[in-house]
């Protein structure tokens, strides 16, 4: 049974249900962002973690040239090293009936007997049979791609050797749950494979029986990866090693970490702003509806109920606008979070997702909604409280106010209440302008991440990479070679390339990336500074990308250590330079001939960029491909396109929710706003309507001072948004890459409009209500 | 003319018949207790409410046909309200609440001269929150009559005051009658405020029981309750 304070409690939440509303969509846009970028990285990590374990992801690896099996025997030896597992791996490429282009990809040597590690996870089919030589099972990212089914008949080139295989199987292997052709950073499922196959034929058909060329393992319990590390390196030195290296510097994770921090950054700055814009701004109003209730709280104090059951009464009335906002929330949420979890799982590889919120995400929600409504509740309803119920019951006194400085001597009286008002209540009109501010904040932030990715697309592909094709080949060879891909039709212009990976070592910090050798005049790969105006590459020393400097913490004329980890190994000191402005990935850049003394090698590359005729893109690209010693073929429009299916796709779609919350935020806020002084004005506003004021010229009075709150509150908006899109461009420095602080002038328009809207809008309800204002009952009511 | 109201299942019956005339320059009482139908009728010749059935002209005008702009143009042009509850606009001083009438008014009186009528020069530039009730309720007079309505309709306006400063505030309102000549309708459940009236319309149970005419109107320093 409901008590009578109860059915009141219900009634009232009707008659105020407008506010209601727009109080939960501030709230549930709020809880929102934050449930959608919790629950997404959470359950990311928790997928990831889970999927290492049982899948049982390495922690040490290695690759070399070619060792004998034994050698894996002496690795098993290392202190610190539990177990070892040696396998073959080789390039390859794919042709598949019924698509055209040539396909590349890595051909991995099952282990006979049970894996150790990297186990498979079958999405279909089942594994090779241990005698059969020409069954495969291929990575379910290129299977989803070309829709394959186990039973299709593959044509695979291994070492210039074409075979038959045949599909049986479809998998995922945590090595590949990020899977990335060589020189890419964006996987593209449709033209690169990864391929599974027993061992021995695959020894075979590369030419090593008998022997391995990668090496896994994983660590004692408290065993340090850099010892282990060390220890493998001077092993394999013999056998070519290619250095060995721990979770961190393999490709797969790597990616996986820098995605996830980026996420990571994501997922606590946007919500961490939203959510305290939407939790100050539900104390604010909630604290100002409760205002509006100072005749009933009079009156139930009149009535002989304490203080502490009334302000149990009105906590529980703001109790439920917080459910419904939360739940709200929690729910659109978890929808965008599945959503966007679902579109990282095309992307990476994962066998399986566990998408779940958890309880603490859900108490979190709770826990601000309430404490921010609560306290706006509780000072409000106490200092209604505290007024004895004789005093609260009388109209109230007439507010104090002074004439303003603001005011002009030709204002008509309305325009003079319009100024004096604001200016009475300084603190309530600044929180509203405040909390106006906050939103045309927050649809900047929204807006700077698509700014962002196309400067970031703009500068990239139409600044600094001009080739139409950049060509890598499996292994150095002679400059000589690019003659005859120069004279391939619809080559119009070739700069060759020579990558090298290699480690920097400055005082105590080191990094291991590519260190590439250019031409240092080429027009196809342009180095820039931060004005996307062309760094000249000098005759000795080395240039790095910016955010390569800030890691290493080097600077212009510092000596740095660079390790050769391929060829020459040479460790020699080489001068900074300078930096170049680049936006993804981190490089090292060197003049071709200087990297190639370096490595104590003649005029060799292991690729180049072309310059083609349009027209002959397509059949260039398909010749490229089939000769054997091309490791891959990349076209910038391609590039472009992979940018914006994955890394963009993922930051807008972040960005677009944003926007959307961020709307639904200005528009919670605004009608708020008027539609709480319209409960506080409304007397007023019907006296001057019974003195013969018209409709409009009562709603001036009402929705000119929410014009003067907005036309200060959007600029501010502006600034503050723009400060916070520099703080989260700052913060969301990675490897993989950095957002450049670029806020558009339509980014701000777009912002100001909405909020502009938002306020059209919500003149638009207040002002039918205004029509309605109860005329007769201001001649008798109190306030 | 009579009015109900439709509350839900129940019809309550406010006015039940109501036939009346207000003359220009009269000044009439109308005393009844509360639910007796008076707030009603005040609503109704103020523009404020429509009459369920009958009619109510005004120099000839059909308010009860008029729709909700002619009605704000009549209260506009014609009618001065004082409220029990003054009803000022707290951010505007005594001389800016009279001027935000006069604004929108044909032909006003300057509201300094409207606050000299009820007394109050001195106070023009206090705001509503630096005034006593009594001086707050001169003030709403003077923004009644700025305008120079030709009726002029007062709901309980000593109701919220002692019987002294009361006095004060039926003096400002005998004086703008006689002075400005507005049909006067005064709401009160004091019978002794009565005697200030030419008539006395004594309203019970929706409708008019019987009319006083007061061979001379008293003024209000003569009555006391």
């Amino acid at each position: 049974m409901l008590s009578a304070l109860d059915r009141k409690l219900f009634r009232d939440l009707w008659a105020v249900r407008g506010q209601v509303i727009a109080i939960s969509c501030v709230l549930a846009g709020g809880i929102a962002t934050y449930v959608m970028a919790a629950s997404t990285l959470a359950s990311l990590l928790e997928t990831q973690s889970r999927m290492y374990r049982e899948f049982r992801f390495p922690e040490l690896f290695a690759g070399l040239k070619q060792a004998p099996l034994s050698v894996a025997a002496r690795i098993a030896a290392v202190p610190g090293i539990a177990g070892v597992e040696a396998r073959v791996v080789a390039p390859a490429n794919i042709e598949l009936a019924d698509y055209g282009q040539p396909i590349s990809g890595q051909v991995v040597g099952l282990p006979r007997g049970e894996g150790r590690f990297n186990l498979l996870h079958l999405h279909a089919g089942r594994l090779p049979e241990p005698t059969r030589d020409r069954e495969a099972v291929v990575s379910d990212g290129f299977a989803k791609a070309h829709k394959l089914q186990p039973g299709f008949p593959l044509a695979v080139t291994i070492n210039g050797r074409k075979q038959n295989l045949m599909v049986v199987g479809v998998a995922s292997s945590p090595e590949f749950t990020y899977q990335l052709a060589p020189g890419s950073i964006v996987p593209d499922f449709k033209t690169y494979c990864i391929l599974w196959m027993n061992a021995a034929p695959l020894e075979g058909s590369f030419n090593m029986t008998g022997a391995f060329n990668q090496v896994a393992a994983s660590l004692e319990r408290g065993a340090r990866v850099e010892d282990a590390v060390q220890a493998v390196d001077t092993l394999l030195k013999p056998y070519g090693g290619l250095g060995a290296h721990g979770r961190k510097d393999q490709i797969s994770h790597r990616f996986l970490a820098e995605e996830f921090k980026q996420l990571g950054i994501l997922a606590t700055m946007i919500p961490t702003v939203f959510l305290s814009v939407a939790g100050f701004l539900l104390n604010v109003v909630v604290g100002r509806l409760m205002a509006t209730q100072r005749g009933q709280i009079a009156t139930l104090k009149a009535f002989g109920y304490t203080t502490g059951a009334i302000v149990w009464h009105f906590l529980k009335f703001t109790a439920v606008i917080v459910t419904v906002g939360t739940l709200l929330g929690i729910a659109g949420g978890a929808w965008m979070g599945a959503g966007i979890s679902r579109m990282y799982m095309d992307v990476y590889r994962f066998p399986y997702l566990d998408y779940r919120i958890a309880g603490s995400i859900v108490a979190v929600a709770f826990g601000v909604s309430l404490a921010a409504a609560g306290v706006g509740t509780l000072f409000s309803v106490l200092k209604a409280a505290g007024e004895s119920p004789a005093v609260a019951m009388q109209p109230a006194n007439p507010g104090r106010y002074r004439r303003s400085w603001l005011e002009l001597p030709w204002f008509s009286q309305p325009s003079r209440m319009i100024v004096r008002n604001l200016q009475r209540r300084p603190v309530k009109s600044l929180l509203s302008i405040g909390g106006v501010a906050m939103a045309t904040s927050m649809l900047i932030v929204g807006g700077f991440w698509g700014d962002a990715v196309d400067y970031m697309v703009f500068a990239q592909l139409r600044r600094a990479q001009l080739d139409d094709l950049t060509v890598t080949f499996f292994a150095p060879v002679s400059v000589r070679a690019l003659h005859s891909v120069r004279s391939l039709p619809g080559v119009n212009h070739v700069e060759p390339l020579r990558n090298v990976s290699a480690r920097f070592r400055f005082a105590h910090r080191t990094y291991r990336t590519a260190l590439q050798g250019m031409e240092p005049e080429g027009e196809l790969r342009r180095l820039l500074n931060t004005k996307l105006q062309r760094v000249e590459l000098p005759p000795d020393g080395i240039l790095l990308t910016d955010h390569l400097a800030t890691m290493l913490g080097v600077k212009a004329g510092d000596q740095l250590t660079v390790e050769l980890l391929e060829g020459s190994r040479a460790i020699r000191q080489v001068a900074v330079a300078g930096v170049v402005t680049e936006y993804i990935g981190v490089t090292a850049y060197m003049r071709r001939d200087s990297l190639n003394r370096f490595l104590r090698e003649g005029d060799v590359v292991t690729g180049a960029y072309l310059a083609v005729d349009p027209p002959a893109m397509a059949e260039l690209y398909n010749r490229l491909k089939r000769i054997p010693a091309v490791a891959g073929v990349a076209a910038r429009a391609q590039a472009l396109r992979s940018f914006y299916d994955t890394l963009a796709a993922q930051m807008l779609t972040f960005a677009f929710f944003n926007t959307l919350l961020a709307s639904t935020i200005a528009i919670g806020v605004v009608y708020n706003t008027v539609r709480i002084s319209l409960s506080e004005r409304g007397r007023e506003l019907a006296s001057l309507r019974v003195l013969g004021y018209t409709r409009g010229e009562v709603s001036y009075i009402l929705l000119g001072e929410l014009t003067v709150l907005v036309f200060v509150a959007i600029p501010l908006g502006l600034v503050m948004g723009r400060g916070m899109a520099y703080f989260m461009a700052m913060s969301a420095q990675t490897e993989l890459f950095r957002v450049p602080f670029v806020v558009e002038p339509s980014t701000y328009a777009l912002a100001a409009l909405v909020v502009a809207l938002a306020t059209a809008g919500s003149a638009f309800l207040v002002g039918r209500k205004i029509n309605h204002l109860d005329l007769v009952e201001v001649l008798k009511a109190r306030e | 003319m009579t009015k109900f109201y439709d509350m839900g299942e129940v019809r309550v019956h406010a006015l039940r018949g109501v036939d009346l005339e207000l003359y220009s320059g009269e000044m009439m009482v109308l005393l009844g207790p509360s639910g007796s139908g008076k707030s009603t009728l005040l609503n109704i010749l103020g523009g404020l409410d429509r009459a369920s059935g009958g009619s109510v002209l005004y120099r000839g005008f059909d308010i009860t046909a008029a729709n909700d702009r002619e009605l704000t143009q009549y209260r506009r042009r014609h009618v001065g309200f004082v409220f029990q509850f003054y009803n000022l606009i707290p951010s505007l001083t005594a001389l800016e609440n009279v001027a935000a009438v006069t604004e929108i008014a044909e032909n006003p009186m300057k509201p300094a001269e409207a606050l000299e009528l009820v007394g109050l020069t001195d106070r023009m530039h206090h705001f509503p929150s630096q005034l006593s009730g009594g001086q707050q309720q001169r003030v709403a007079i003077a923004r009644a009559i700025a305008k120079r309505p030709s009726v002029l309709l007062c709901d309980e306006p000593t109701g919220a005051l002692d019987s002294e400063t009361g006095i004060v505030v039926l003096e400002a309102i005998d004086k703008v009658n006689r002075e400005l000549g507005a049909a006067t309708a005064v709401i009160t459940h004091n019978a002794d405020i009565a005697g200030m009236a030419d008539r006395v319309v004594h309203m019970s149970n929706g409708g008019v029981s019987h009319v006083d005419l007061n061979e001379h109107r008293r003024s209000p320093k003569e009555l006391h309750w």
